[in-house]
């Protein structure tokens, strides 16, 4: 437990922090799926983040599972961000089945357990590959393309844009605290107390970068409207514009179909074999 | 001192400011709760859910709508696709709760320096968002979970689990990552930041010009919403047939189509909630943008 906790809190270290983000944020496009249609992938995503909800075979569900394997391994996602996922899959479903032996269930209540992960999984797992795969830019028309307010499409640019000097402020401010600060001389139980003195700076970093941010806000947004930024936004002309560049390629439909026709598959095998697995 | 209540009137680019401005912030510091480990004691799960604290004091400061709307939409971004975590839909009730919650929690204070009324408002921001995720958490999971009356047990744990992460979310991250640093904060920033983003700080007792009008008091708005909640609770576990100290099996047939038709309709409502939302508020972009030349 104890060792646990050490390890975790050598692992924050913002600079650490800051790396992994960046990885996660900016590496994609280069992979199969960053090069396809971002409108297609987004639809594709809806129906694999829809279904599995309302199907209860186990034998579709692993199906789907083991497709998503795949497609996750297509898109490179880092493997701390896949971690993650699965740690928090893990506990959540460990405590529940924990719970219900204590009310007395047995190991039976494992399996609609495992149905539920199975679910958890697919949905997660379809998010990572698309969300990880797609580059920003592509990721903001895709969505506007297919109709969500461009005030969130714009956010999306937007956030990817600032992010890094975002981090890199928090970053300086977080390091002037400390040095004006004192950090406890004991560790405490749990290392209680070197955990609060550093969540109490996390708090405190805010009430500058409050400040500096709206600055950069309002410079953003003036910017922004001296670009004619809402005329943009409200020009049906400007947007079929900026959107003409994306259009369905072969290989795009090659991938429709495959996952189709897999899909299609996959239901009639899972009525016939309802229980291949377990 | 005129007696006449001036509204409370923002231009389109100072909402937009007041949007990126929470977006930015929250979505930050979303990253880093994101990545902070909790611990764990047992069932009890000692984490920092969320600094709620950025979306309130901003929803107290600037107009409530814009902030809380802003906070969602970051956390969605920098906390969920940037970081490949992205729920897909479960994010849509997030998002509305989280926002529907802040706003009011904004929508409660009318005097940013009366430091009780601002420790009111923060706590209740965050016991209405936990209690509605809590809800919408456990119904998620008699839907997603068949059988469930089979499973002896399955149906109480999850309550309890909900209940817990309810407490804990509520008093721990509630107290310390709402409740204190917002009553730090909103005084402090008060008549600082305002003027960088280039507007009058908000008075006492200033009118709101728009966004839900002045009919929907944030009292009403809340009491409604979760009493909805809990009509929805109720109904659930009447239909699943879990009363305490009874264990008979109903037919978990027509039980599970009824769930899922419970549940499709509540995603129905919710989906529809949302596009009203998003075309009311393009529609009013467009009125403000002015002609077109189509």
């Amino acid at each position: 437990m104890v060792e646990a906790v050490k390890r975790a809190l050598n692992r924050i270290s913002v600079e650490q922090i800051k790396l992994e983000l960046l990885g996660t944020a900016y590496n994609s496009s280069s992979t199969f799926l960053g090069r396809l249609d971002p409108r297609m992938l987004l639809i594709w995503y809806l129906f694999f983040a829809i279904t599995p909800w309302f199907v209860y075979n186990r034998t579709i569900l692993l199906g789907m599972f083991v497709f998503m394997v795949v497609t996750t391994v297509l898109s490179r996602v880092s493997p701390y961000i896949v971690f993650i996922l699965c740690l928090g899959l893990v506990s959540q479903i460990g405590w529940m089945f924990l719970l219900s032996l204590f009310f007395g269930g047995g190991a039976e209540s494992l399996l609609p357990m495992l149905t539920l992960t199975l679910k958890l999984s697919v949905i997660s797992l379809a998010s990572i590959t698309v969300f990880s795969s797609l580059d920003p830019e592509r990721l903001s028309d895709g969505l506007s393309a297919l109709g969500v307010p461009d005030a969130f499409a714009f956010s999306l640019s937007y956030g990817y844009r600032i992010l890094p000097t975002l981090l890199e402020e928090f970053h300086q401010i977080l390091l002037s605290f400390r040095l004006r600060g004192q950090r406890p001389l004991k560790h405490g139980f749990l290392y209680m107390r070197t955990a609060a003195y550093y969540l109490r700076i996390l708090v405190l970093v805010f009430y500058p970068l409050m400040l500096n941010t709206a600055k950069r806000s309002r410079t953003t947004v003036e910017a922004l409207e001296t670009r004619g930024y809402t005329y943009a936004v409200n020009n049906p002309q400007v947007k079929k514009l900026r959107l003409s560049y994306l259009e369905m390629q072969r290989r795009d439909w090659l991938f429709a179909a495959f996952s189709a026709v897999y899909v299609g598959l996959l239901f009639p095998l899972g009525t016939v074999f309802p229980n291949l697995i377990y | 001192m005129s007696t006449l209540k001036t509204r409370y009137t923002l231009t389109q680019s100072q909402k937009m400011m007041i949007f990126v401005l929470s977006m930015s912030l929250y979505g930050l510091s979303n990253m880093f709760t994101e990545l902070i480990p909790s611990v764990q004691l047992g069932p009890v799960e000692l984490s920092v859910e969320y600094f709620a604290f950025i979306p309130l004091t901003l929803c107290m400061l600037f107009h409530p709508l814009y902030a809380a709307v802003g906070a969602a939409v970051g956390e969605i971004i920098f906390g969920e696709l940037m970081l490949g975590q992205f729920g897909g839909l479960g994010e849509l009730e997030k998002f509305i709760t989280f926002s529907m919650a802040m706003y009011i929690a904004g929508r409660m204070v009318s005097d940013p320096k009366n430091r009780r009324q601002v420790g009111i408002a923060a706590i209740s921001g965050v016991a209405i968002h936990q209690f509605c995720s809590s809800v919408i958490d456990i119904v998620k999971v008699w839907v997603g979970v068949e059988e469930l009356e089979a499973v002896k047990g399955l149906a109480e744990s999850i309550v309890i689990i909900e209940g817990v992460g309810f407490l804990n979310d509520v008093l721990f991250s509630g107290i310390l990552f709402a409740l204190l640093p917002t009553m730090y904060l909103v005084p402090r920033l008060y008549g600082k930041i305002e003027p960088l983003l280039g507007m009058k700080p908000r008075e006492r007792n200033m009118q709101y010009a728009s966004g839900g009008g002045n009919r929907l008091s944030p009292k009403l708005a809340g009491g409604g919403l979760v009493l909805a909640l809990v009509a929805l609770g109720a109904e659930l576990l009447s239909e699943s047939g879990w009363s305490i100290g009874e264990f008979e099996l109903p037919g978990a047939e027509s039980n599970e189509s009824l769930l899922i038709w419970i549940s499709m309709l509540a995603a129905a409502l919710i989906a529809a909630l949302a596009i009203i939302f998003t075309l009311r508020r393009a529609s009013r972009r467009r009125q403000e943008a002015g002609q077109l030349d189509g």
